[in-house]
């Protein structure tokens, strides 16, 4: 049965087609580690398709992309056995050097990879190291200027470009070679939704205008799932499942909200489109407009407050006067494009950022003054690197020294974190934790001296499904069982949809909106979740909207 | 681009050069002009890029080194005869180390040799410093023959991960403020050096694996997109260096 499948799904629907990358059998092993990344993996990639990785963090996604053009084993160590070939050469003879000319890689963050100052220098790196004449370099520069529209960013240094545009010009640079596969892990995972719809068409476009054939890891499914072929699914125990996403999406715990929005509402099919989910749900929509509802928050003791806040960097004004309230029992997302001052303000609110004109009070404090416990005890902050906030060896001392600074029981902390996270081992080094466990641990540091207001930097980046749900039920007890205060900064639409009560909107360092997350989010497109633009004109951001709705009505 | 454009090694030549005619002359008073020549320089042409910073760090270091090289000099070692400045206590020392004595009178002449002889080594450490922060590693990596390639891999990595260094190490120290840690004394910085040390790591990693995937080093010969051309100004600027050489 299972021969016959694979039969099936290689030879029949494949005929024909090239095929581009070849996995036979990959099993893959780290040195001084128990835990098998891949078993047994075969998958055949043809000329043109787009394929994107899924699979909880630390599964072995990145593993598998860089099993492509053999930077592991090569760069990483590791046992590997089988065999990937990319167009008929097997990555066993040949060093990812010897790749460059076929495969083009992105790493997750493509800023730790630049080696130029400016952008078409960036871009002409691959092709100088590759010998290619002069006047082909000129050539190929200007189609990638082009085609990822930088042509007015060319002589801009790297080091000033957005993340957006960063993520762009590491495409390029890896286009410019003419490489027949690229491969990205995680391009869109720290851009703002309309950038990550910029890079993502981009890619869309590749694929069907070239021919390339592309491989795509991404947490953040909601965004690309309608632009792929097929999906491998890596379950996280080395067992990888390969199908299109329709094949994938119906029974896989990892699934983007309008999967889960079908499955609650019980269709037969999925859809993996906002197209085709409109399709398959006029029906549901075809009742009377329902109400907004109003999320009604008692607004009784206040937090936090801000009026004429504004921050300057040099020359370059990062906040311009924003005034707005917080009040216990809030959770309030701060959303805006890349570089708009979401974090210049929550810094200011956690008192590190020094402000240039207006007044921030916390707790009817000035919160730049706060210390120590004092400090701890009032404002809780997780920045967008939760391990820059440890440094110690292992899980355990991190707790007992969270215990110690606080005055609290032995223990405490490693109960919060056992809370928020099962089975974590407390002589693991907390760099070998995945990233919602570090975040965790994090988390319960923060917890543990039972601050007042928690502030969160962009706390999803890199988290997956399971991971996010996890901290939303955390902020959610935080925020209305013990009537504290939540601030996050996101560019995770799903996450606020689900979680915040408030969203306060900055463009350009100004506060252009501050309501209801349904007022907010609903009125613009590029913000909306998922269930908002299949369900669109109803009123509803979450699928429990949706079911709560419906049933009201029956 | 306001500022004149110079070849890599310019700075490079024109530093080396100073150098070894300061080690030549070895006058204070000629290591002190080329100094302030060498600052002149450097706070007026450099630009915001992030290694432009290097130079006050090269400062801040050699004004350490110079310290602790003048009171290490003036402490231990043998006496100089001459004007007796102030007398310090002598520590006692066990009778199996002859010949040296910490503490002591200290004389002007024990003084000012310690002193030059620091400000020595701190002018060579300020030069390395002002080239550095005048010219982009990159533009350096650019320029250096493919042969040197492991030496060119190391420069890369340790300019371009040094000064975002820097910012981590802000970005770290205030994350642990924000914690409630205190962020001053030896104990803060232990704190701070193991996410650092980690992060770089990392960081280096990545770059160097980013360089391998796209081929660097597999060719033995390599293309320039827009070759970088030697001008007559750098000629000037690195001849007046080989003058100052050839002078001493």
């Amino acid at each position: 049965m299972a021969l016959e499948g694979f039969l099936d799904r290689f030879i029949g629907c494949w005929f024909g087609r090239v095929v581009m990358i070849k996995f036979s059998n990959v099993s893959l092993v780290y040195p001084n580690s128990a835990k098998t990344v891949l078993e047994d993996l075969n998958l055949t990639i043809a000329e043109g398709e787009m394929v994107l990785v899924i699979g909880p963090t630390g599964s072995g996604k990145s593993s598998l992309l860089r099993l492509i053009n053999g930077l592991v084993p090569h760069h990483t160590g590791g046992i590997l056995a089988g065999d990937v070939s990319v167009n008929g050469v097997s990555t066993q003879l040949t060093k990812p050097g010897g790749m460059a000319h076929v495969i083009g890689i992105v790493g997750q963050n493509p800023a730790n990879g630049f080696v130029a100052d400016t952008v078409e220098e960036e871009l002409a790196f691959g092709m100088e190291v590759l010998n290619l004449p002069n006047d082909v370099m000129r050539k190929r520069v200007e189609e990638i200027l082009d085609l990822l529209s930088l042509a007015n960013l060319r002589n801009r240094s790297i080091a000033t470009l957005s993340g957006g545009e960063q993520q762009r010009v590491a495409i390029g640079a890896a286009l410019v070679t003419h490489p027949k596969v690229l491969v990205l892990d995680e391009p869109t995972s720290a851009l703002d939704p309309i950038a990550a719809e910029e890079v993502l068409s981009i890619l869309h476009r590749l694929v069907h205008d070239l021919g390339l054939t592309v491989v795509i890891a991404e947490h953040k499914l909601e965004r690309v799932i309608q632009f792929a072929d097929r999906i491998v699914h890596i379950n996280g125990e080395g067992i990888a499942k390969v199908g299109t996403p329709e094949e994938i999406l119906i029974d896989s715990p990892i699934a983007p909200p309008i999967v889960h929005l079908a499955r609650a509402l019980g269709l037969k099919e999925i859809g993996t489109t906002v197209r085709q989910m409109r399709r398959l749900t006029t029906e549901f929509r075809e009742i009377p407009i329902t109400d907004k509802k109003k999320q009604e928050v008692a607004q009784l003791t206040e937090a936090i407050s801000f009026k004429d806040v504004t921050i300057t960097y040099g020359n370059t004004k990062a906040l311009n006067g924003v005034s707005s309230q917080i009040f216990m029992g809030e959770i309030v997302a701060i959303m805006g494009r890349n570089g708009a001052g979401k974090s210049s303000l929550l810094k200011a609110l956690a008192g590190v950022n020094q402000i240039s004109a207006g007044k921030i009070t916390v707790l009817e404090r000035d919160p730049f003054g706060l210390e120590g416990r004092e400090r701890r005890e009032s404002v809780g902050f997780i920045p967008q690197e939760p391990s820059d906030l440890l440094y110690g060896q292992s899980v355990g001392v991190e707790c007992e020294q969270a215990d110690a600074d606080n005055g609290v029981a032995p223990g405490t902390t490693l109960a919060v974190l056992e809370q928020l996270v099962s089975g974590v081992s407390i002589n693991t080094h907390p760099r070998d934790l995945s990233e919602g466990q570090r975040l965790a641990l994090a988390l319960s540091v923060v917890l543990s001296s039972n601050p007042s207001i928690l502030i969160l930097d962009e706390p999803t980046r890199g988290l997956d499904y399971q991971a996010k749900n996890e901290l939303t039920r955390m902020l959610l007890a935080f925020a209305t069982t013990f009537k504290r205060a939540v601030v996050l900064a996101t560019h995770d639409v799903e996450l606020v949809a689900e979680l915040a009560t408030r969203v306060i909107f900055i463009a350009d360092g100004e506060i252009v909106a501050d309501g209801s997350t349904l007022d907010v989010l609903l009125s613009s497109p590029a913000f909306a979740p998922q269930v908002a633009k299949v369900m669109s004109p109803q009123p509803w951001l979450r699928v429990k909207d949706v079911i709560a709705a419906i049933e009201e009505l029956r | 681009m306001t500022k004149p454009s110079l070849h890599p090694f310019t700075w490079w030549l024109w530093a080396i050069g100073l150098a070894i005619s300061i080690l030549r002359f070895d006058n204070t008073l000629y290591t002190a002009c080329c100094l302030v020549v060498v600052m002149v320089v450097v706070f007026s042409l450099r630009d915001q890029a992030p290694w432009a910073k290097s130079f006050d760090w090269t400062l801040k270091l050699s004004m350490w080194i110079l310290m602790v090289r003048t009171f290490i000099g003036i402490t231990i070692g043998v006496p100089i005869p001459g004007t007796e400045l102030f007398k310090l206590p002598i520590l006692p020392l066990p009778t199996w180390m002859p010949g040296i004595r910490i503490g002591g009178a200290v004389t002007w002449e024990r003084l000012s040799s310690s002193l030059s002889e620091g400000f020595l080594i701190c002018s060579i450490i300020v030069l390395f410093g002002a080239a550095a922060s005048l010219t982009s590693p990159h533009r350096l990596l650019r320029v250096l023959p493919i042969y040197v390639y492991e030496f060119a891999v190391a420069v890369v990595i340790a300019a371009s991960v040094l000064p975002q260094l820097v910012g981590a190490v802000k970005r770290i120290r205030m994350a642990q403020r924000l914690r409630g840690q205190s962020t001053r004394g030896l104990k803060s910085w232990r704190r701070v050096a193991i996410p650092l040390l980690e992060e770089s790591l990392a960081r280096s990693l990545d770059l160097a694996a980013a360089m391998d995937s796209r081929g660097y080093g597999v060719s033995k010969k390599r293309t320039r997109y827009r070759p970088i051309s030697w001008h007559l100004k750098d000629s000037l600027i690195v001849l007046s260096a080989v003058g100052l050489v050839a002078l001493s």
